[in-house]
């Protein structure tokens, strides 16, 4: 199976790399939650443009917005 | 022919520096023999002195070609024999021999430490024919001609063998290490491709790279969560200040507001002032690797820059040896004669003159002992050429340091007065200096910022005259630069002093990483990642901390070499093994890694017309000419293309005009000076000069 984000083999959606970032994307989005009570496409609209988010982790959160869309 | 006393050096400098410190005229006579320069001195014998070029030989494969691996048959050889750029070394090597032929006594004179006594043995065993064992040793920590003399006067009766066997034993398991290993990946990525690459990795690079990466991954799955704090500022006696809110951060947005709302425009009340005398302790001396730290974080140099810097200095007899790890300063160096000799330049005569007045001069030192050097402390000698600029900051900051160790801590106020205001509490700091002691040393290497508060007492009202609710989030762990990643290695104890300022250039130089701010290149990451799954060993870093103890235990004769290699090879055998089962699997990963690496060095930038697109190096299919082309062009959509210079290597230069804020390209072109390129056409910067061309021809 291929990485839905980068074509690396992987076992599930993601590979190795993409999958840290997505397991990070879920945790964080309890703080974020808590925080200031965002939904989650707000949230991963917030990371995409976060200046401190990840490569990786905005490369997730952008195919999660798209397939939110689909 | 009259026989003589041959003194083997490592350096040119190091060799006329001690011929003239040994000479009784101080006047030797230069020789240069096919290139080879020598001297001839006379005390109370003939002395020749002998430089090498750094290392004379090296370890090699025994026979066979160099295409395959496992090898565990090696020997050592002169260099010229296995490395093409060390030609010279043959007529090095012809010239001491010749020499030798002629000496009755023999001293090694090279540094004292790991390299140089390795250095000092293999010329005198295979250049020299054996007298390794004849040899006698000077050994010194400065080139000043009162220490080379005392070590001429009174050398050690040998040379220091268990020394020479833990370098011998270092280069043997790096050899075993590096050939093996960056042959497998090497061979791997070419039979699959069909195309040679040179890959490597070694017993430190390995493990240095796996910092790297792991540090890289937490960066690039980073998600950031939000915070807040307060910013405030009070008016005190009509002056606005700023004060810190007790609580630091905020998880909730909520709680943040309501602290502003409620403080808003209010008066409080100073409810308590705190003042507190604190010392701040000179530093300590500087070991190579504080050295590097120091001169990355004041002047952003590189370690490998500053250690080159550092041993130009020690070669010049301005410090003393720079590659030691002691943090320590013997009594023995004798430190007034150093700030004696020092007071004789203007900018160090009050300070120097300041701690000769004491009656006792006792440095602050640090944890670290070196058993073969001190630690860096400038000799006294003043420069006797023009040093260029870097070597003068190097020069006076070792000064300066040396001259702080000996001064007083330095004396601190700091104040802290607690406002309420509404139920809630700010804290308004101030702090000055009460007695500057090292710090006037170390200007301007330190800086003490002071914060000047006026006379203020308990109970005084004070009034908030703004205060903001700020946005923040949390950040990525910083990239390490080459300076953290140093220290990272030294604090983890793999490699030596010696060598891990060149094991970081290697990885620059293989493409692994890139940027002062350390970014793993996709290579870098592939490279770790193959290493990872087929043979995590040589990534460990505790194998590598273990493998370390066992040299260094040689060292101290706790440790045997045959032993330490017999490990090593027994360790290398199954990892070898697994490479070759795996090898197509591992060349297709690298194969793929390096084809992905040679687009992303092509690639300059985004294309300014589709947006879309980058902008790549491309050559065309009729011409073979070079060109910039966008990718869009493949998907029709963009057709933006400019010219570039044909002759020459042209790279992205990594930064955009100042113009046009396009991409600029750096050209590099033999015999001139290498150039960036602006390649937009209507740049306003090349406008301009046009038309300054045009007003200067009128």
């Amino acid at each position: 199976m291929k990485c839905k984000v980068c074509e690396r083999e992987a076992e599930n959606t993601y590979c190795e790399l993409h999958n840290k970032a997505y397991r990070n994307i879920l945790r964080e989005y309890d703080v974020w939650k808590r925080a200031s009570s965002v939904s989650w496409k707000e949230y991963l609209s917030e990371i995409v443009q976060n200046q401190y988010t990840g490569v990786w982790a905005k490369d997730v959160a952008e195919h999660l917005m798209k397939d939110e869309e689909k | 022919m009259e026989k003589y006393t041959l003194i083997v050096t490592e350096k040119p400098d190091a060799a006329q520096r001690i011929a003239k410190a040994l000479d009784s005229h101080g006047e030797p006579e230069k020789i240069e023999e096919n290139g080879v320069p020598y001297f001839r001195a006379h005390r109370d014998q003939t002395l020749v002195v002998v430089p090498a070029l750094g290392h004379l030989y090296t370890v090699v494969h025994t026979r066979g070609r160099r295409n395959y691996y496992p090898v565990f048959n090696f020997k050592w050889a002169p260099r010229y024999s296995a490395e093409r750029k060390a030609k010279q070394t043959r007529t090095w090597i012809e010239v001491i021999s010749k020499l030798a032929s002629n000496a009755k006594n023999f001293i090694a004179a090279c540094d004292y430490d790991l390299e140089g006594s390795l250095i000092g043995y293999s010329i005198l065993k295979y250049a020299c024919g054996n007298k390794e064992g004849v040899t006698k040793r000077m050994k010194f920590s400065t080139l000043t001609k009162n220490e080379l003399e005392k070590a001429y006067e009174k050398p050690l009766p040998s040379l220091n063998f268990a020394l020479i066997e833990a370098g011998r034993t270092r280069h043997e398991v790096d050899w075993l290490y590096g050939v093996n290993l960056s042959r497998a990946l090497t061979l791997a990525a070419k039979r699959w491709s069909g195309r040679y690459a040179t890959l490597s990795t070694g017993r430190v690079q390995g493990p240095t790279l796996k910092f790297l990466v792991r540090r890289e991954r937490e960066i690039r799955s980073f998600v950031p969560t939000p915070y807040w704090s307060i910013r405030s500022e009070v008016e005190v006696k009509n002056s606005i200040y700023e004060v810190e809110y007790e609580k630091t951060t905020f998880d909730q947005k909520a709680n943040a507001d309501s602290v502003v709302k409620t403080c808003k425009g209010k008066t409080g009340e100073i409810e308590t002032i705190e003042v507190r005398k604190h010392q701040q302790k000179p530093p300590i001396p500087f070991d190579l690797g504080k050295l590097q730290t120091e001169t990355y974080s004041l002047f952003r140099y590189t370690p490998r820059r500053t250690s080159n810097i550092a041993q130009r200095l020690y070669l010049e007899a301005l410090v003393s040896y720079p590659r030691t790890s002691s943090q320590k300063l013997p009594p023995t160096i004798d430190y007034r004669a150093i700030l004696k000799k020092l007071s004789r330049k203007t900018s160090y005569r009050k300070l120097a003159a300041t701690l000769l007045r004491r009656d006792e001069l006792k440095p602050v030192e640090g944890k670290k002992e070196d058993p073969a050097h001190p630690a860096i402390y400038p000799t006294g000698n003043l420069p006797e050429r023009e040093l260029n600029d870097p070597e003068k900051k190097v020069w006076d900051l070792i000064v300066r340091r040396f001259m702080a160790v000996f001064s007083e801590p330095a004396i601190k106020q700091s104040i802290k007065a607690c406002i309420a205001i509404n139920g809630h509490r700010f804290y308004l700091r101030g702090r000055r200096m009460l007695k500057e002691g090292w710090m006037s040393f170390y200007k301007p290497y330190i800086r003490a910022e002071e914060v000047l508060l006026p006379a203020i007492k308990e109970g005084e009202n004070v009034s908030m005259k703004q205060i903001v609710r700020e946005d923040k989030f949390t950040k990525p762990p910083p990239r390490f630069n080459p300076s953290s990643l140093l220290q990272k290695m030294e604090k983890e104890g793999i490699g030596t002093k010696a060598t891990r300022a060149d094991i970081i250039e290697t990885l620059y130089g293989r493409g692994y990483v890139a940027e002062e701010r350390i970014v793993v290149t996709e290579l870098g990451f592939d490279i770790a990642d193959v290493l990872g799954k087929y043979c995590p060993r040589v990534i460990s870093v505790k194998f590598t901390q273990e493998l370390e103890k066992k040299m260094e235990n040689i060292q101290t004769n706790n440790e045997k070499r045959f032993n330490v290699l017999v490990d090593a090879v027994n360790q290398l055998k199954p990892i070898l093994k697994e490479l070759k089962e795996r090898e197509q699997a591992i060349g297709q990963a690298l194969s793929e890694a390096i084809k992905k690496a040679r687009i992303q060095e092509r690639i300059i930038g985004n294309c300014p017309d589709c947006k879309t697109g980058r902008l790549m190096i491309l050559y065309s299919r009729k011409s073979r000419k070079r060109f910039i082309g966008c990718t869009n062009y493949f998907k029709s959509i963009c057709t933006t293309s400019f010219p570039l210079p044909q002759r020459g290597t042209v790279k992205s230069a990594q930064q955009n005009c100042k113009g046009c804020e396009w991409p600029l390209v750096f050209v590099r072109l033999k015999g001139r000076r290498p150039w960036m390129l602006c390649f937009n056409p209507v740049c306003p910067l090349k406008e301009e000069r046009k038309k300054r061309d045009e007003m200067q021809g009128m």
